[in-house]
């Protein structure tokens, strides 16, 4: 440091010395009160945006080609495409059939456990944008954010399965984490045995892993892993990956377990945004935390009436909402959800 | 004076700007890892070249952008590229007068630190990243540096 000060004559180097400390402590200060106090959250949404038209003028090419296939493509591919889609769709209708009537008894289940753990309520679509952040964390960056009602922590799906969750906001952006970061972990439960545990992240899109499973753990290659739900952040039942590997060393305690996640990590474009149904949330670690005493499960009973009515109109989660929160009360009355129906009568 | 230096600035901010888009357009992974920091680069010659023209206040305000587009806590960038841009205007008498050899080599050492500086930040604040290819990029920067100082100057000149 003292090797600054004896260099040329300009007359600047003192000043050079004098500034460089100067914009050292000023960002060991941002450093500092970025790390603790996390309020830089505005001036960090002020900066980005200064950052988003360079971001977007990165971007707009990509988006710029991906038009220009799409609007030069021969009437040969169309129709290829259409013919592919539509029998896509009918394979799809067909399954949806049985889906629908699976969907609507699990529902009558959930309603007679009252767990209606992590549903699904409402969907955005969000574009991830062709802009490339650190080359080693697993990061993406999609094109919707606070504006758009984005909150940190919400889960992230593909047309796959689970993708991850989001990490940052900004005003039009939003960071997404990948399910494969290392710092990335996920409750989730084997869908053969019910078997509850963690995915956690490995650095390489194609692997996951599940390090606290034990020797013995009953494991095996092609398990389906589904979210737990636990934790409130992801809603149940959504696939996470397949077991692909399990290696069994009888001198470790924990068996070593590699999965490939369900959702295309390095393909896909198109990510949906998960709000979850506020009540349910709150029921399921409500019946977390009360392990099924009797009392609760007469209680929730006439309970199952309500989810059945609405059972014509599932795929309206809107129209299924209100009788879920009407019924919640009576069966635990001094719980979180009575503010929310407080709020609505006056 | 004035004047001069206001005459300077504009290719110095036409050039980080360039340099941010390329330090965010997508590349097929096994590229990602070898990208050179190019705005490290770039405030590096402004820092050499042209002091005056607040090569250290480019440094800073560069790091902050490189932040926020990384998403890592505000400040670590702007922090490493700062010291480095700091030390390049330090050397930069000596810098003129080098051999491109040497050149590239004093670079490639600045690159070095000022990754050195990110990792230890990483690490301080709980998010460390344990990868063997972040070293890569000094090295690249390194080899890459007498082509775009090439470039840079000839931009100038213009």
């Amino acid at each position: 440091m003292v090797a600054f000060r004896s260099t040329d004559t300009s007359g600047r180097t003192s000043g050079l010395l004098l500034r460089c400390v100067l914009y050292c402590l000023l960002a060991l200060g941002l450093i500092i009160v970025d790390k603790r106090y996390d309020h830089l959250g505005k001036i960090r949404r002020t900066l980005s945006l200064v950052a988003y038209p360079v971001q977007l003028a990165v971007a707009s090419p990509f988006e710029g080609w991906h038009w220009f296939r799409e609007s030069v493509s021969t009437r040969d591919t169309l129709r290829a495409d259409k013919a592919q889609l539509e029998a896509d769709l009918r394979v799809a209708r067909f399954r949806l059939q049985r889906y629908e009537a699976l969907e609507a008894e699990s529902q009558r289940l959930r309603a007679l456990r009252e767990n209606t753990a992590g549903v699904a309520d409402r969907f955005i679509i969000g574009d991830i944008m062709d802009v490339d952040l650190d080359a080693f964390r697993e990061r993406v960056l999609v094109d919707k954010g606070a504006s758009q009602g984005v909150f940190v922590g919400q889960a992230v799906l593909d047309s796959g399965g689970v993708f991850g969750q989001v990490a940052r906001i900004e005003q039009y952006t939003s960071e997404v984490i990948l399910v494969s970061d290392p710092t990335h972990a996920i409750p989730v439960q084997i869908n053969r045995t019910g078997l509850r545990t963690v995915a956690v992240g490995t650095g390489d899109t194609s692997r996951l892993k599940l390090p606290y499973l034990p020797t013995s753990a009953d494991v095996q290659v092609g398990d389906l892993l589904v979210t737990s739900g636990l934790g409130g952040g992801f809603p149940v039942g959504y696939p996470v990956g397949t077991i692909v590997k399990v290696t069994r060393d009888p001198a470790q305690s924990l068996a070593e377990v590699e999965v490939r996640p369900a959702a295309a990590l390095d393909r896909s474009r198109e990510l949906m945004f998960v709000w979850l149904k506020p009540a349910a949330v709150q029921a399921a670690s409500a019946a977390d935390a009360a392990t099924a005493p009797t009392s609760t499960a007469v209680a929730a009973a006439p309970a199952a009436p309500a989810p059945a009515a609405a059972k014509p109109a599932t795929t309206k989660p809107a129209a299924a909402k209100p009788p879920a929160a009407k019924t919640a009360p009576p069966a635990k009355p001094p719980v979180k959800s009575a503010p929310a129906t407080g709020a609505t009568h006056p | 004076m004035m004047r001069e230096e206001r005459v300077r600035r504009v290719p110095m901010l036409i050039s980080a700007f360039v340099a941010l888009a390329l330090a965010i357009i997508p590349l097929p992974s096994v590229l990602d890892q070898l990208r050179p920091d190019f705005l490290v680069l770039v405030v590096f010659y402004w820092s050499i070249e042209s002091p005056r023209a607040g090569g250290l206040a480019l440094a800073f305000f560069a790091g902050l952008a490189l932040d926020v587009i990384n998403g890592v806590v505000l400040g670590q960038h702007a922090l490493a590229l700062t010291l480095m841009a700091a030390w390049a205007t330090h050397l930069r008498l000596r810098l003129r007068v080098f051999s491109i050899l040497s050149q590239s080599l004093t670079i490639f050492m600045l690159l070095t630190l000022y990754q050195f500086i990110l990792f230890w930040i990483d690490g301080a604040t709980g998010n460390p990243v344990v990868n063997y290819g972040r070293w890569l990029a000094p090295v690249i920067g390194g080899v890459l540096w007498p082509i775009l100082s090439a470039a840079l100057s000839r931009a100038r000149e213009r």
